[in-house]
């Protein structure tokens, strides 16, 4: 456990110094903090635009700072060869793996913490802290989306090539955000069993990054969610599954890979 | 005596993605190095040294064959706690500094916060970067990056060692330091697998040597078998025509150089005979040297040989 922590404090060390992460940060804290000057372009009330942008901007962020991090993670430290030094100490590759999934994780969770206070501080400012303190949830549930992108993007990363995982990753991501979209296509009363068939595996095999989406309940407070600790508790628990399958697949594979 | 390396048949084979043909790297090795031996493993570019260790150190895996390191199969990641490693032209995290990635492979190793904080300084000290410890590695030399190199690959203390161009962009001084180092090291009784192109260096400190040229084994040896000793040079004085002649019916090469004359003889048998026909003509031997031939006139003539077949 001690070479897993190692790892991801270094994977962690190495993400915050790279340029493009921190300009997806900082381009994030920028429209965050100009976002209150936006509320002209719509004629909706303020807080619910300030809301709306925020979440939209954190997740975006999050997102792009999730694929370009990830699809590097292990090919970086191939193609750089500090793999050589690390891999003939005493760590397993599944720690290896592990390290850096987790300094993938870590590293997300600094992001979305960083951007989220700053928003927080936004809307406590043009609303109130009780209406900033609701947006606990939504952070919540963006980490774990983006936990699950992180652990594609790794998966991806132990067998295709930065370029192509980076539409992979990108692609997935798209298409499982669309889970009613997939699922209509499954269950469709006008679809032929191909279609159904397409439908069915992309809505059970890819993630599905829908259900992370909670925006709506927190920029409209009055919709309610059925179940809403069950809601959570359930998706949660299908994030740390599906990364568990992912992490798995990933190590069978890395075991076998020339490095 | 006890081998830390056993090497049966080691064959590496891979896919020519230029070619689309599959190349032998390692073609059939079979080597066995003894603990507490510095090893030279020398061959041209290509030759598959460095396939070689990759293989032993479980990085990437034999097409056919079997090796044991410190007495464990390949592949055995607990036999990695009494190894080390050395790249070639090593590549670290180069935003750490010096102190932060060797922090770094310290906590690989499980080191205890204030044992590993002791152990960084004193690898720091006997590296001689002290002074630079603080520094970012993107703005460390060459020469310093092969120091950092040899700190990290010291940090737990290893029974086997393998060096891969240890002194690669290293100065004359840092040169001696190292090669010094490697000398303490096989005092302490630790074994080193040393990949070298620097085959004066080789000639100084290892004990047996092998050559490799396109992955098969040529030649594996102590320095004196490889490197036999005969060939003796005589310089002499006041030596006429009629001697010459006689030295040159026993099978020595004469050559006449500015007044003396000297002597190569094939071999030590008639060295005495040589030296009394000198003396007993009035001559002066002013020198008597043994010659040995280098290892770098063996490791040519060695690759020099399979190329022409």
């Amino acid at each position: 456990m001690t070479a897993v922590l190692a790892i991801a404090y270094n994977t962690v060390r190495e993400a915050l110094s790279r340029r493009v992460v921190l300009l997806f940060l900082f381009g994030a804290l920028v429209l965050i903090v100009l976002s209150p000057l936006f509320s002209f372009l719509s004629p909706r009330e303020e807080l619910t635009l300030l809301k709306s942008l925020g979440l939209g901007v954190i997740q975006l962020a999050s997102m792009f700072i999730c694929i370009v991090m990830g699809i590097s993670l292990i090919p970086a430290e191939i193609e750089r060869r500090t793999i050589y030094t690390v891999l003939s100490k005493p760590v397993q590759r599944y720690e290896f793996v592990l390290g850096k999934f987790l300094g993938g994780i870590l590293t997300m969770l600094l992001n979305i913490l960083f951007m989220g206070l700053v928003f927080f501080v936004v809307v406590a400012w043009r609303g109130t802290p009780k209406q900033a303190l609701d947006l606990w949830k939504g952070f919540v549930m963006i980490f774990f989306q983006m936990s699950i992108l992180v652990s594609l993007a790794i998966f991806f990363s132990v067998f295709l090539t930065p370029f192509v995982n980076f539409f992979m990753s990108l692609g997935v991501y798209i298409i499982g955000t669309l889970s009613s979209v997939t699922e209509s296509l499954m269950k469709g009363e006008n679809r032929t069993v191909l279609q159904k068939g397409i439908g069915a595996v992309l809505h059970y095999l890819l993630p599905n990054f829908g259900n992370f989406n909670i925006q709506n309940k927190i920029i409209h407070p009055e919709t309610r969610i059925i179940n809403e600790g069950v809601y959570y508790i359930q998706n949660i628990g299908y994030a740390i599954l599906y990364i568990a399958v992912l992490l798995i697949i990933a190590v069978i594979i890395f075991d076998r890979r020339e490095v | 005596m006890e081998s830390a390396i056993k090497i049966e048949g080691l064959t590496k084979e891979y896919l020519n993605k230029t070619t689309g043909k599959m190349v032998r790297a390692v073609d059939d090795l079979h080597l066995e190095v003894y603990r507490g031996e510095i090893f030279g493993f020398l061959g041209p570019n290509g030759a598959g040294k460095t396939t070689t260790i990759k293989m032993l150190l479980g990085l990437i895996f034999p097409t056919k064959g079997d090796a044991w390191v410190l007495g464990k199969p390949i592949g055995d990641v607990s036999v990695k706690r009494q190894i080390a490693y050395l790249p070639e032209s090593p590549y670290f995290y180069e935003y750490l500094t010096g102190r932060q990635v060797l922090d770094f492979y310290a906590r690989l190793f499980g080191v205890p916060a204030g044992e590993r904080k002791k152990k960084v300084e004193a690898l720091l000290e006997m590296v001689g970067l002290s002074r630079d410890g603080d520094k970012t590695l993107r703005n460390y030399s060459k020469g310093m990056l092969q120091r950092i190199g040899i700190a990290q690959a010291l940090i737990n203390d290893p029974e086997l060692l393998f060096l891969d161009e240890p002194t690669s962009g290293l100065d004359p001084m840092a040169r001696i330091e190292i090669r010094d180092l490697i000398m303490r090291l096989k005092q302490q009784g630790k074994t080193v697998f040393l990949s070298s192109h620097q085959l004066l260096e080789v000639e100084l400190i290892c004990d047996r040597v092998s050559i490799l040229n396109r992955g098969k084994l040529l030649k594996a040896g102590k320095l004196d078998e490889l490197l036999p000793s005969g060939r003796v040079e005589i310089v002499a004085e006041n030596v006429d025509d009629g001697v010459a002649e006689k030295i040159r019916a026993l099978g020595g090469q004469v050559q006449r150089q500015n007044g003396r004359v000297v002597v190569q003889q094939p071999d030590d048998a008639s060295v005495n005979k040589v030296v009394d026909i000198i003396r007993s003509a009035n001559g002066i031997i002013r020198s008597l040297i043994p010659q040995r031939r280098t290892l770098e006139e063996l490791f040519v003539s060695t690759i020099e040989e399979v190329e022409k077949k």
